[in-house]
């Protein structure tokens, strides 16, 4: 990409940032590591001191004990559904919103825009509280839709994309098209889909992890036992004086490994997406 | 929606479209959007319209309108089963003279602080470091993002074990350099410092990213023409790179600043909350956020009326010192 | 849940163009309708009822009802109180902790009046007190008790045979019969036994003391007392061994792994028992239980109540009723811990016998006479809130070192604050 200059600037100070940011991944990588070392140890190993530093061979018994206290795949899956619709619905809404406001000079544009972006500001639990309320008017406390409609006012998505289009989907190539008889939805269907994905790739990791990690509106939301999010479910293994630490330890990383691994094979064209967009952009 | 006003403001003209920007700022494109939009310019956009209807529509019935019924809520008692009653100002009376308030609200200021700078630092120098790296690229981005992807209650969890006061393994490893155990987990400061830690170790990889993009996308000719001036990597850094950076730097502020203003996750899963708990939001609430009480005023006590205050009440808090940092800054740059 | 799946799924998908409808929508609460179903939804806890005695339920009752039961981690409370404001997928039977009770009892129309299923019948059989604490003030009964945590003095009998002390249980009893001599105790053994301390922290020990009281931070007539005397004392009581440097000032998650080494006492109610037990199981044993210093106190103990949405009221008081008849109640003290609420339990067999875990103890000889001399008090719905602040007082004084007298004047001012908010006098 931008290997011309640093190609032919190669200074000794390579050798810094590689030092530096070697650091930097291990920082980031240790508690990954470490959570297996608990999660293969057992709670005692873990109270001693000097703690055990060694993997141990007591994940499966772990593991089982994770099953029997909680609904763990039960859970995931409830997660992963939820997750998905999310984020192809902020996906979808969001691109349309987002080419409208970025080729279009229609009347209100500027006000709108401007609106969403000061909501982007407001913390979203102002409205928890009447979130809540008017979910138990429509009967769907307890169940996992109401997850998803808060999710979906997804500000951010509709800045980061119309930014991505403006810049990155050129007049021309949507002129030609028009002159070619195509409407408004098929521009947006032909030529601007195909051409922000890298930029879709980015938010759609963004609103996934989102909703993955959503803690406090599942925690309020979600009564019924039988439906959980994982955050939650994983929360709960968590409490009281009695914690079994190897087994809670077993439990964080069986929450943690699916996404780590997802991301890992989709990293590539995400971190692209986040970086080679903006490139085109200027 | 609101009740009008007894004497409308003569000044303002009434047109459909309500205020536009154009008495604000001038307008800079296009001369067309000067002309008063009529009936038949709105009506040719239908399409925009629809296109944007979607989001517009989750977002008056899921955000807008349930921001605004928090503030009705904040007027009344009421404990989420029972009737309403309405208390006026009572709710925000009691704020004023409730001392956890206004910890909750130092605690979150300082976690905020203590996380924010760090990353956004720490995001900074690695971006800036990848940038000048030529092999590794794609491993060290992808490795130092992966704490974004994790769950935050298992990483809560995960903090909560290695600097537990007893059996962690920070206090194993100062204990084999001769330190005794340090109270991470019921020192007031250390408890924040914990948890600005935790955000500091998930969002630093995230920022990372936006700010290589943003150091990606300028011109590889700016550079080499200053490095035919002469200047060094120093002096590029901070009279090219930086000012390019500023709207990108800007935006991970403001984000960071969302984020880490709204913290409740980490302390709700270290400490646990319940009615009876002293222990809400650690020894001596030390990691009570404002959320987290929130949570627990609303949630927990079923005080409803004062959940929805104390969310408001913060959210007016902040703008205030938002408006206040902004008028600063702009001081700042006409001077 | 394949069928709510594929309804999420769908409703998802309808989400985007529904919203901004919904707002005018009804309410949609699905439990409404018939009152004989056949299929119960129960809620508890891990440890609030014994596994066995509800699985027998499950099978006992099969022909009638099919019964579900869930065990829902983290806040109970919370939990039950959203699902009861939201009104739909209520459980048909449900258990509250004895520390919320109060606070549900302003909402006691939420909850069917047990008195009306036949709750008086079987009344007699029950400690007076405790089903007094789930009543309101018109005589509605909305909760059945469960179980009940008379408190009692845990202690390492090891530990104290190292220290050169009487470990009887009768003889330590009478050594620590007061406060005062409980704390002179814990000062022998902190200097037997360098490292050691007699409490975890002092929070528990104002628990304990305001509970051997009369009277809480709240009176009948709905006045804050919590700045009078009796609250005082317990405060003083409580900050004597923080004073003393016998307290270990424990306010984390590191209580379980500090149980089994460094901990010469424990004070905690007769489920304190399962607690001790799962983190310390090295220390079978090494325990024995005895009288409370100062008296017995109550801590927590829970109940069973039907919400009013019950889908079949008279199946279900007849589950609550067999699952908590003296007999089954009794099997769960020894199943977990849980001390029967029904006195005629305490001389059964299932209870009467030796604990392995305390060396074979009787554990009944302690818990029993305690049980049936806990003195009765208001507990008013605020009480737990307006509670709170002391305890984060106490916290205080441990964590960040704030004079005693400070901590207690805020939490007086604090406590009288709530009071307020909540509506008391």
């Amino acid at each position: 990409m931008t290997a011309v200059v640093t190609r032919r600037s190669r200074r000794p100070k390579g050798l810094t940032a590689h030092i530096v940011l070697v650091l930097a991944v291990l920082i980031s990588v240790f508690p990954f590591l470490w959570t297996i070392v608990m999660a293969t140890n057992t709670t005692e190993d873990i109270y001693k001191s000097p703690p055990k530093l060694t993997f141990g061979s007591h994940l499966l018994e772990n593991i089982r004990h994770v099953l029997d206290t909680i609904d763990f795949f039960g859970s995931m899956l409830n997660t992963v559904v939820v997750a998905s619709v999310t984020t192809v619905l902020v996906l979808f809404v969001d691109s349309l919103a987002a080419f409208a406001f970025a080729k279009f000079d229609f009347p209100g544009r500027r006000v709108l825009f401007a609106t969403l972006l000061g909501f982007m500001m407001l913390p979203l639990q102002l409205a928890v509280l009447p979130q809540f309320i008017l979910m138990s008017d429509i009967g769907w406390v307890g169940s996992l839709k109401a997850l998803v409609p808060p999710a979906l006012a997804n500000a951010f998505g509709i800045f980061w994309l119309r930014q991505y289009i403006e810049n990155g989907v050129p007049d021309e190539l949507l002129d030609a098209a028009r002159i070619d008889g195509a409407g408004f939805f098929r521009q947006y269907w032909n030529i601007v889909l195909p051409m922000i994905k890298p930029a879709l790739s980015f938010l759609a990791i963004y609103a996934f992890v989102g909703a993955w990690n959503d803690y406090i509106w599942p925690l309020v939301v979600l009564t019924d036992p039988g439906h959980l999010t994982l955050q939650v479910a994983l929360a709960q293994l968590h409490v009281g004086h009695t914690t079994d630490y190897s087994m809670v330890m077993a439990g964080v990383l069986m929450a943690s490994v699916p996404l780590v691994v997802v991301f890992t094979i989709f990293a590539r064209g995400f971190i692209a997406g986040a970086t080679e967009g903006a490139v085109q952009g200027s | 929606m609101t009740s009008p006003p007894v004497t409308g403001p003569a000044a303002v003209p009434q047109h459909p479209g309500g205020p536009g920007p154009a008495r604000f700022r001038p307008r800079r494109t296009p001369p067309a959007g000067a002309v008063r939009p009529t009936r038949r310019r709105v009506l040719s956009y239908w399409r925009q319209y629809l296109a944007i209807s979607p989001f517009f529509l989750i977002f008056i019935g899921f955000s807008f309108f349930p921001v605004f019924y928090s503030l009705y809520l904040a007027f009344q008692r009421w404990d989420g089963m029972g009737t309403m009653q309405f208390v006026g100002l009572d709710q925000f009376r009691f704020l004023w003279s409730d001392p956890v308030f206004w910890l909750s609200i130092r605690n979150t200021l300082v976690i905020w602080v203590l996380s924010t700078v760090p990353t956004l630092f720490g995001a900074l120098v690695l971006a800036t470091l990848l940038h000048s790296v030529r092999r590794f690229k794609g491993f060290y981005r992808i490795a130092l993002y992966v704490p974004n992807v994790t769950s935050i209650v298992a990483v809560s969890i995960f903090f909560g074990a290695v600097f537990s006061n007893n059996f962690g393994l920070v206090n194993a490893i100062l204990g084999v350099v001769g330190i005794s155990p340090v109270p991470w987990l019921s020192n007031p400061w250390l408890i924040k410092l914990v948890i600005a830690l935790l955000m500091t170790w998930m969002w630093t990889g995230y920022n990372m990213i936006i700010y290589l993009a943003g150091l990606q996308a300028i011109p590889t000719q700016i550079y080499e023409a200053a490095k035919l001036d002469g200047a060094g990597p120093i002096r590029t850094f901070f009279q090219i790179t930086m000012p390019i950076m500023r709207p990108i730097v800007l935006f991970t502020v403001v984000i960071s600043t969302i984020n880490g203003l709204q913290s409740f996750s980490e302390p709700q899963v270290l400490f646990g909350s319940n009615a009876a708990n002293p222990n809400l939001g650690g020894p001596g609430q030390a990691g009570l956020t404002t959320l987290l009480y929130f949570y627990q005023s609303a949630f927990v006590n079923n005080d409803y009326g004062y959940g929805a205050a104390i969310v408001w009440a913060f959210f007016v808090l902040i703008l205030v010192m938002v408006v206040i940092n902004w008028r600063v800054v702009q001081r700042g740059r006409k001077s | 849940m394949d069928l709510s799946r594929r309804g999420f799924l769908q409703a998802a998908a309808l989400t985007a163009a529904a919203s901004g409808l919904t707002v005018a929508c009804g309410n949609g609460s699905g439990s409404a309708g018939t009152k004989n179903g056949k299929n119960l939804t129960m809620w508890y806890w891990g440890g609030a009822l014994s596994d066995k005695v509800v699985a027998e339920a499950r099978t006992h009752f099969s022909k009638q009802v099919k019964l579900t039961v869930a065990s829902i981690g983290g806040d109970f409370k919370q939990k039950l109180t959203t699902t009861l404001a939201a009104g739909t997928s209520v459980p048909d039977i449900t258990g509250i902790k004895g520390e919320d009770i109060a606070s549900f009892l302003p909402n006691a129309n939420r909850f069917l009046d047990l008195n009306d299923l036949g709750f008086k019948k079987v009344s007699s059989q029950y400690l007076e007190w405790k089903t007094k604490l789930a009543q309101t003030e018109d005589g509605k009964q909305i909760g059945f008790p469960i179980d009940i945590g008379p408190t009692a003095l845990f202690y390492r009998a090891d530990l104290f045979d190292k220290a050169g002390l009487p470990t009887d249980p009768d003889k330590v009893a009478a050594q620590a019969g007061t406060w005062d001599e409980y704390f002179a105790l814990g000062t022998e053994l902190g200097k037997k036994l360098p490292g050691t301390y007699l409490i975890n922290n002092i929070s528990s020990v104002f628990n304990i003391a305001v509970g051997q009281g009369t009277e809480r931070f709240i009176d009948r007539d709905n006045r804050f007392i919590g700045d009078q005397d009796h609250i005082r004392q317990a405060w003083n009581t409580a900050v004597r061994p923080y004073t003393l440097g016998i307290d270990a000032k424990i306010n984390d998650n590191t209580w379980n792994a500090a149980i089994g080494k460094n901990l010469t006492t424990e004070l905690g109610a007769a489920w304190h028992a399962l607690d001790i037990e799962q983190a310390a199981p090295k220390t079978k044993g090494d325990w024995r239980v005895c009288a409370t210093p100062g008296g017995p106190a109550n801590q927590g103990g829970s109940y069973l109540a039907l919400p009013k949405q019950c889908r079949n009221p008279e199946e279900a008081f007849k589950i609550i009723s067999w699952i908590l008849s003296p007999e089954n109640d009794a099997r769960g003290f020894a199943d977990a811990a849980i001390f029967p609420a029904a006195p005629a339990a305490y001389s059964m067999p299932a209870m009467t016998g030796g604990d392995p875990f305390f060396g074979g103890q009787k554990v009944i000889e302690v818990f029993g006479p305690a049980a049936k001399s806990i003195p009765a008090a208001y507990e008013a719905p605020a009480d737990a809130a307006v509670m709170a602040p002391f305890m984060t007082g106490l916290t205080s004084i441990e964590a960040k070192g704030v004079k005693p007298d400070d901590a207690w004047k805020d939490a007086v001012a604090q406590a009288k604050q709530i009071a307020r908010r909540q509506g008391v006098k």
